[in-house]
């Protein structure tokens, strides 16, 4: 639902210039978009509580370690809350917070799971929630410059990855065929000068072979086509 | 030419001016239709009033299109004149360094006048001329070429030279690259000849591999000029920031000194920081020339001494009694620490001068700062290693008999007692194993007197424990991978016995393997045949295979017993190695740790470039309410934007990956697991792949004293700048740049 089989988005302003992006994101309709945003509004909740437990968590430990200093103010009347927007005011709500049902039920959950379990729990949520739901992975095709690879990252957190390679550099462009698992996949490599491995392009999607073909074409006729010393060669790869 | 096929490139910088006036496009024209946009000179003109001086930033329609009709016929003439000063050199006339590097590194005799911004009409410009159309409003100009039929309009942010930041196709540098294989390692590297020879099987396999691919290729497409240029361009972008400073600075050059005279309160300023700045003059010459130069030759005779002293040092550390037996430094960590220091110490006034001779030319070279990057961390990682150093000293000494109990307790508990417990163990039947007694028995007595021995002396130098801890605490105020070194060696000193229990046992486990192997091939009726290294029948008399039989039922009912003791001392010099990895892996953290990158990373990520990217922008202009759009015939243009890549982490720890890569393929390669395993001596890992990281930073020879003499006495010919910033005086009210003839620069 939320993804689709790879397709095709190509952006073309000039004839010299194309980008090639091979995405699983689905066209947007309105019950994608309604759907994009209950996701959202899941993983932000979901990372809050796990942000609450962790909370819940570190004030046990505080009051366990720093004895019994720490509960005399707690237990006289309630201080004046502190201004609005400062550090503070958070640290009030919080505390408020930890006094509610749903704040007891959030320190029982803590108190029950130790330590070494609870940490690397909470990192492989938070991991778990920021990751992406569709790839991306592109293909900027520059006459004159070069082409230039890029992959969306796992998630949401880092930046896309892309490698650059001059027009010089580029022996050639050309599409292949190797085995994964039991099928046979092509898929288009870019063979690089002096060196030992050659770049495969859309490397963690592995489009099919019509997508491959028209990628192909494309970045053939605009790195190359009509410039005039180099006839247009029919077969390649 | 290539170039035909009408698309443009035009490489525009960000942080241009946007205004609607005038102006001639200048910078570098790589080829006809691929040119390098440095900066706009707005107002160029030869005529003293023109009408679009107007001090009012709001664009008046009407005013200014009366303007460029009235300048039409000028500006085909100003854009002349400026090409004309371009080649004559005139903007760099009061440059502080020679202009002669610029057109060196960017591949031009000269700049080039690329075109006109905001023309009216194209009707006098040549064909192969930019127009560039800018306004305040829009986020990108519209340029337009007679000759191009689609256009890569390519912005770029400009590097800042003076804050050092660049750009460059391949990432940089952090360790040192030039390093050949060093003379001592020759002899060395024969050991894991087997690794090294199934790696070079691999890199034949890939470069044939390699070869097949390249005869695939079925068009060998020549590179255009345009192609080729790519590393010019990168050049060009990191000299566009002071090119474009010192051509706005001395714009005001091309047209008529302006008619109006100071005013009285200017010459009061002027004459007054005439004053001053005489004053000052005065002052730093009678410091630079008496009492300066005393003062530097002082510390350059200090220097020189102590490198003579280091220098001593180094050739005890690195003498070798033969080529190939280990030097002082390959058996001690104390030692290899202190030549490390010392080869740093020998470095620095090298790196120092490399770097003073970087002030000596434009900002705009980038070839130094690596250099810089490497210097600086050096002397920081020193810094903090002697910050913690003093921390750790002064506790060490503090407590001396306190942490010299605490060692003397650890040695007894694990080196000692346990040792003998665990022998003691094993005497009596372990897990209940049914060992052979007498053998175990005599093992054990055996190891247990050799260890009381050992036990007995290390009680004898007991006392002196205090004196050697205050000694080690006292040699951590030269840093504190000082000692951590000294302990490393304390550790491998004070558990020789276990050393040399593990080299015992292996070998008589050993032996009794060997031995248990061949009798077995006599007990099948074979022998080994050493001449064709094979096995082969043969024929062996009965009392022959007797005597064998029994010999093997014997020593193989022995084997169980000699391999648990191997195992137990096998088991106890792997935590010794652990632990020593341990220390060297905290050395060679406070030794070469990437700090200052790190940090450089965190403050201005665009010194650490590590690769150029593109991003395709998308193009839709906003529809602007100006009259001339429909001069512009659109042609298809695509705007991309260059961006600089800061450096990933992982380059930045790359030399430590590679170490850990190394570490693991040779101690849990299979080869080494059957060392173990049959008590054939572990071979130890080949010290240069070990120390690879340790030595990275550092040349692969040192520079000689009189090298280092050499370069220090050099005199730099640094410009004399003007020795202080003059104050700014306001600027001229009348619109345009203030001619800079008498110094004042720097608006």
């Amino acid at each position: 639902m939320l993804t689709t089989a790879p397709r095709l988005r190509i952006r073309r302003p000039s004839p010299t210039t194309a980008e090639f992006t091979v995405t699983t994101l689905p066209p947007r309709t309105l019950p994608l978009r309604l759907l994009w945003l209950l996701l959202l509004v899941l993983r932000i909740s979901l990372s809050l509580v796990a942000l609450l437990i962790l909370y819940a968590r570190w004030v046990q430990e505080r009051s366990s370690f720093g004895g019994a200093t720490a509960q005399l103010p707690s237990s006289s009347s309630s201080p004046p809350p502190p201004p609005l927007l400062s550090l503070d005011r958070l640290v009030f709500a919080l505390d408020a917070f930890q006094s509610t049902p749903a704040g007891t039920l959030l320190a029982r959950i803590a108190a029950s799971v130790s330590l070494p379990v609870l940490l690397p729990v909470a990192a492989a949520v938070f991991y778990a929630l920021s990751l992406r739901v569709h790839k991306e992975e592109s293909l900027l095709v520059l006459r004159g410059l070069g082409v230039q690879t890029s992959e969306s990252p796992a998630t949401y957190l880092a930046g896309a990855a892309t490698r650059f390679i001059p027009t010089e550099k580029i022996q050639d462009i050309l599409v292949n065929e190797a085995f994964l698992g039991f099928e046979v996949r092509y898929y288009l490599v870019v063979v690089v000068e002096g060196e030992e491995n050659v770049v495969v392009v859309f490397p963690g999607l592995l489009p099919r072979r019509k997508i491959v073909e028209t990628v192909w074409r494309g970045v053939r006729e605009c790195l190359y086509e009509g410039r005039g010393e180099d006839r247009v060669d029919k077969s390649g790869g | 030419m290539v170039e035909h096929d009408g698309l443009m490139r035009v490489f525009w910088p960000t942080d241009i001016r946007k205004s609607d006036r005038t102006g001639v496009v200048v910078g570098w024209r790589n080829s006809t239709l691929d040119v390098f946009v440095v900066t706009i000179l707005e107002d160029v003109d030869v005529r003293p009033s023109v009408p679009n001086f107007s001090p009012s930033k709001s664009p008046s329609l009407a005013s200014s299109q009366s303007g460029l009709m009235a300048n039409t016929s000028t500006r085909h003439l100003q854009a002349h004149n400026v090409e004309f000063h371009l080649r004559s050199g005139t903007f760099f006339r009061s440059s502080p360094h020679s202009p002669s590097r610029i057109y060196e590194l960017c591949g031009h005799s000269s700049m080039h006048v690329l075109g006109v911004s905001n023309a009216a009409t194209q009707d006098a410009i040549d064909p192969s001329w930019v127009c560039a159309k800018t306004s305040t409003y829009s986020r990108y100009p519209r340029i337009s070429c007679a000759k191009a039929s689609s256009i890569q309009l390519i912005l770029y942010d400009r590097p800042h030279p003076k804050g050092m930041q660049y750009i460059s196709l391949n990432p940089i540098a952090l360790a040192l690259g030039d390093k050949g294989t060093l003379p001592e390692d020759v002899a060395s590297s024969e050991d894991d000849s087997e690794e090294a020879k199934q790696e070079k099987a691999m890199k034949e396999n890939r470069r044939k591999l390699v070869e097949k691919l390249k005869q695939h290729s079925i068009v060998r497409r020549v590179a255009s000029a345009r192609d080729k240029a790519l590393p010019k361009i990168v050049n060009q972008v990191n000299w566009s920031w002071e090119l474009e400073q010192a051509l706005q600075q001395n714009v005001g050059r091309l047209g008529p000194r302006p008619k109006r005279g100071l005013s009285v309160s200017e010459r009061v300023v002027e004459s007054a920081t005439t004053m001053r700045n005489y004053v000052l003059v005065q002052l730093w010459t009678l410091f630079s020339v008496y009492l300066f130069p005393i003062v530097q030759k002082a510390f350059v005779l200090v220097l020189l001494f102590h490198r003579m002293v280091a220098e001593i040092f180094l050739i005890i550390l690195e003498f070798r009694a033969k080529p190939g037996y280990a030097a002082l430094k390959d058996i001690s960590a104390t030692a290899q620490q202190t030549e490390i220091r010392l080869q740093q110490f020998c470095y620095w006034p090298m790196q120092y001068v490399t770097l003073r001779q970087r002030k000596a030319n434009w900002a705009s070279v980038t070839t130094s700062h690596p250099d810089y990057i490497r210097f600086y961390n050096s002397l920081w990682l020193v810094a903090n290693d002697v910050i913690i150093g003093m921390a750790v000293g002064s506790y060490i000494i503090e407590h001396k008999d306190w942490v010299a109990d605490q060692i003397r307790d650890l040695l007894r508990t694990y080196t000692v007692e346990a040792l003998q417990r665990g022998i003691s163990w094993l005497m009596g039947w372990p897990a209940g194993l049914k060992l052979n007694g007498e053998l175990a028995a005599f093992l054990g007595d055996l190891f247990l007197w050799v260890i009381d021995y050992w036990s007995s002396c290390i009680e004898t130098l007991s006392p002196m424990l205090p004196h050697i801890i205050w000694f080690i605490g006292f040699s951590s105020f030269a840093g504190a991978s000082m000692p951590i070194a000294m302990f490393s060696d304390l550790l491998s000193v004070l558990t020789l016995h276990i050393y040399s229990f593990y080299l015992a046992s292996a070998r008589i486990y050993h032996w009794q393997l060997t031995i248990l192997r061949s009798l077995f091939h006599l007990f099948r009726g074979k022998k080994h045949n050493v001449l064709r290294n094979r096995i082969d029948s043969c024929d062996y008399d009965l009392d022959q295979l007797l005597v064998g039989t029994i010999l093997f039922t014997l020593l193989f009912f022995l084997l169980p017993t000699v391999m648990v003791f191997y195992l137990n001392f096998a088991i106890a010099r792997m935590i010794i190695i652990s632990l020593k990895a341990g220390f060297d892996t905290l050395l060679s953290c406070l030794n070469h740790f990437p700090l200052f990158a790190l940090m450089l990373r965190l403050k201005d990520p665009s010194r650490l470039p590590g690769g150029i990217h593109f991003e395709l922008r998308d193009t839709h202009y906003p529809t602007s309410p100006d009259a001339n759009d429909n001069l512009l015939d659109e042609t298809p243009t695509s705007i991309i934007y260059l961006k600089n890549i800061p450096l990933p982490f992982r380059d930045m720890f790359h030399q430590y990956f590679q170490m850990a890569h190394r570490i693991r393929k040779h101690y849990l390669s299979p080869r080494v697991l059957l060392c173990l395993v049959t008590g054939q001596f572990v071979p130890p890992i080949n010290r240069k792949n070990l120390y690879s990281l340790q030595y990275s930073m550092l040349p692969a020879r040192r520079a000689t004293v009189w090298e280092m003499w050499r370069a220090v006495n050099t005199e730099i010919d640094i410009p004399q700048k003007k020795p202080f910033q003059m104050p700014n005086i306001p600027q001229l009210q009348n619109g345009g740049k203030r001619p800079t003839g008498f110094g004042r620069t720097r608006s």
